[in-house]
């Protein structure tokens, strides 16, 4: 198992937003978490990356306890978090945003041999290496952040809602880049809006209500439920 | 100076264009702004030249030095700014603990050296009193992160930016009386650093402390803005102050660059205070017009703007010289505090644009 996340109570303060969250995630799996807007999806997320201290429970990363430690530590062991908000460094060039997220890896050559896998995943990245990234579209960003978070070639990445606000057309795109990164290894867990989008490309999937786990199992049965149908796909 | 200012001015006008919040009818007075940083570089160098010749090369000698001074101080400043997120006000008062830190090591190495001229402290005898002054700012700003800001900063961020800048003002009441109470509240100053006779360049005499003091501060400027530029620790920075959460996603350890932040820029106020103790000798309240005068470069240049701090400095420094020159001693305050308050009135985000806008917002 590469992530477990074993009865986990996060939030905001003293206000409690997750309680009791257990998912695993093993190696090499496509996994997503639905549920509806201010359900805890993004709390869990944060929670995993050291974004937020943990109230309580457990979080277990490749057989060690991650739990409460910085998220500059998080980073370090191989978990990438490409945020809803992307948190883009905007007075920054394309290509210094992607060395940023190389940080971690001191070894100038692996950065740029990062750089150039990049580049050849988003070659439209690659067009505006030079520019500015608060000055880009918003389809390029979420590129760059998913990019960004690619660069320490991380063992898990954590995507949260790349498809929001975005064209039909760049969500498309969006997903097949995830898409690829699935294929070539990464353990991913996203997040997402678009459910049946997100349920026929993922293996497995939680749905997430209240702060809590309602319901878990493969994407496929998870689509041809009759609760999810009703709630989430409104049919 | 020639050359960077033009990069600038080519730099920011590409990112012109954002300030559409004026009415139509004043479609000419936008024009005019849009290109504010072109206009105000171009006219900066036409007066100094023109100053220059009117009044003689000396207006340019005292402008560089007040300028190098100040682009010290006022990067420390912007630093603080960016990636603390805290309007600095005690930070004059880390120019004070270098001066004074230059005065205590520099006088007995000055006794030893009349008495043994030929020794080679002579010549480094006041570079390593400038070094200490450096280092001395570095300590003071990692003791107040560590017993201050830090302190604060873990117990609670609610209302953070009213409350770090109070701090601060407590804290340079506190430093100004220290020093008062401890080393007196007269002047503690040095008659000269290097001596010897004055060099000619151009016509002028200039003094060699204040060559040095010059070649000092570009020097650590240069350094400064190749090592925010070019490595990984400065990138990380920069990128702290950008974007806070997106510098902990890639896995940068913000506690370390605060204190590095913060070390850094008290070091710049501390090296701009101990290269230029023989012109402004240690006292209590000395902090007080290098700060007035950075948080000018900081308005004017745009909050969190580095390089925009540096061009800023020499501009600040050409106004008050030119001021002290045509309308008065006394004046060189009141004409900056003008031209300040309309930049803030006219182009709030600082005529090269600010570099962390909406850090103040959070
Ligand atoms: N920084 C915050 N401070 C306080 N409450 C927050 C914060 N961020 C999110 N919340 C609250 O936590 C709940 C869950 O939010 P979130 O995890 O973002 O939901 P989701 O991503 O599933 O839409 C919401 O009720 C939201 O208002
Ligand atoms: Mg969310």
């Amino acid at each position: 198992m590469l992530l477990e996340v074993k009865e986990l109570d996060a939030g905001y303060g003293y206000l409690q937003i997750l309680r009791k969250v257990c998912l695993t995630i093993d190696k090499g799996e496509y996994v997503c978490i639905v549920g509806p807007n201010g359900a805890g999806k993004s709390t869990t997320m944060k929670a995993i990356s050291g974004l937020i201290k943990p109230m309580g429970g457990k979080i277990i990363f490749n057989g060690e306890d991650i739990t409460g430690l910085p998220a500059y530590e998080i980073t370090q062991k191989g978990i990438a978090f490409v945020s809803e908000e992307m948190n883009l460094f905007v007075n920054m060039t394309v290509q210094e945003n992607l060395l940023m997220g190389a940080y971690i890896i001191r070894d100038k050559k692996i950065q740029r041999d990062r750089l150039d896998f990049i580049f050849d995943l988003f070659p439209r990245l690659a067009e505006r290496k030079k520019q500015l990234a608060g000055t880009m579209s918003g389809g390029e960003r979420k590129m760059l952040a998913i990019g960004r978070g690619m660069m320490s070639n991380p063992t898990l990445m954590l995507v949260d809602e790349p498809s929001f606000g975005l064209a039909p057309q760049l969500t498309e795109n969006v997903f097949q880049s995830l898409d690829v990164l699935a294929k070539s290894g990464v353990t991913i867990m996203l997040v997402e809006q678009n459910v049946t989008k997100t349920l026929s490309v993922t293996n497995r999937g939680y749905v997430l209500e209240n702060g809590k786990i309602g319901l878990a199992g493969k994407s496929s049965d998870l689509a041809n439920d009759g609760y999810v149908r009703k709630v989430f796909l409104g049919v | 100076m020639m050359a960077m200012s033009e990069k600038f001015s080519l730099e920011f006008n590409l990112k012109a264009g954002e300030n559409n919040f004026m009415s139509k009818n004043n479609k000419a007075f936008v024009g005019w702004i849009k290109s504010a940083p072109g206009i105000t570089i171009s006219g900066s160098i036409i007066l100094a030249v023109f100053a220059t010749i009117y009044s003689g090369p000396y207006i340019l000698v005292n402008v560089i030095i007040t300028g190098g001074m100040l682009a010290l101080v006022a990067t420390g400043l912007t630093l603080i700014l960016g990636v603390l997120n805290i309007a600095m006000f005690a930070h004059g008062e880390y120019f004070m603990i270098g001066s004074l830190t230059a005065y205590y090591v520099f006088t007995p190495i000055s006794n030893y050296v009349n008495e043994n001229p030929d020794s080679i402290l002579a010549i480094t005898g006041p570079l390593i009193a400038i070094a200490l002054s450096m280092i001395s700012g570095a300590i003071a700003g990692v003791i107040s992160e560590k017993i201050v800001f830090g302190p604060l900063r873990r117990r609670s961020t609610d209302n953070w930016v009213m409350n770090s800048f109070l701090l601060t003002v407590g804290l340079s009441v506190l430093l100004i009386n220290l020093h008062q109470l401890i080393f007196g509240a007269d002047f503690k100053g040095i008659v000269r650093y290097w001596g010897g006779m004055p060099t000619e360049i151009a016509g002028v005499f200039i003094s060699r402390d204040r060559i040095m003091a010059f070649i000092i501060s570009a020097f650590i400027v240069l350094v400064f803005w190749l090592f925010m530029t070019y490595t990984r620790t400065g990138r990380a920075i920069r990128a702290v102050s950008q974007d806070v959460t997106g510098a902990q996603i890639v896995g940068i350890n913000i506690e370390n660059i605060v204190l590095l932040t913060i070390a850094l820029s008290c070091a710049l106020s501390g090296v701009a205070g101990g290269s230029l103790l023989f012109m402004y000798p240690s006292y209590p309240t000395m902090g007080l017009e290098p700060l007035y005068m950075a948080w000018f470069v900081v308005i004017l240049s745009g909050l969190g703007n580095i390089l925009g701090a540096v061009v800023g400095a020499f501009m600040v420094a050409l106004l008050k010289v030119m001021t002290v020159e045509y309308v008065g001693a006394g004046w060189d305050f009141v004409v900056p505090s003008i031209l300040i308050m309309m930049v803030l009135i006219f182009k709030p985000s600082g005529i090269f644009g600010s570099e962390v806008r909406g850090v103040l917002d959070k």
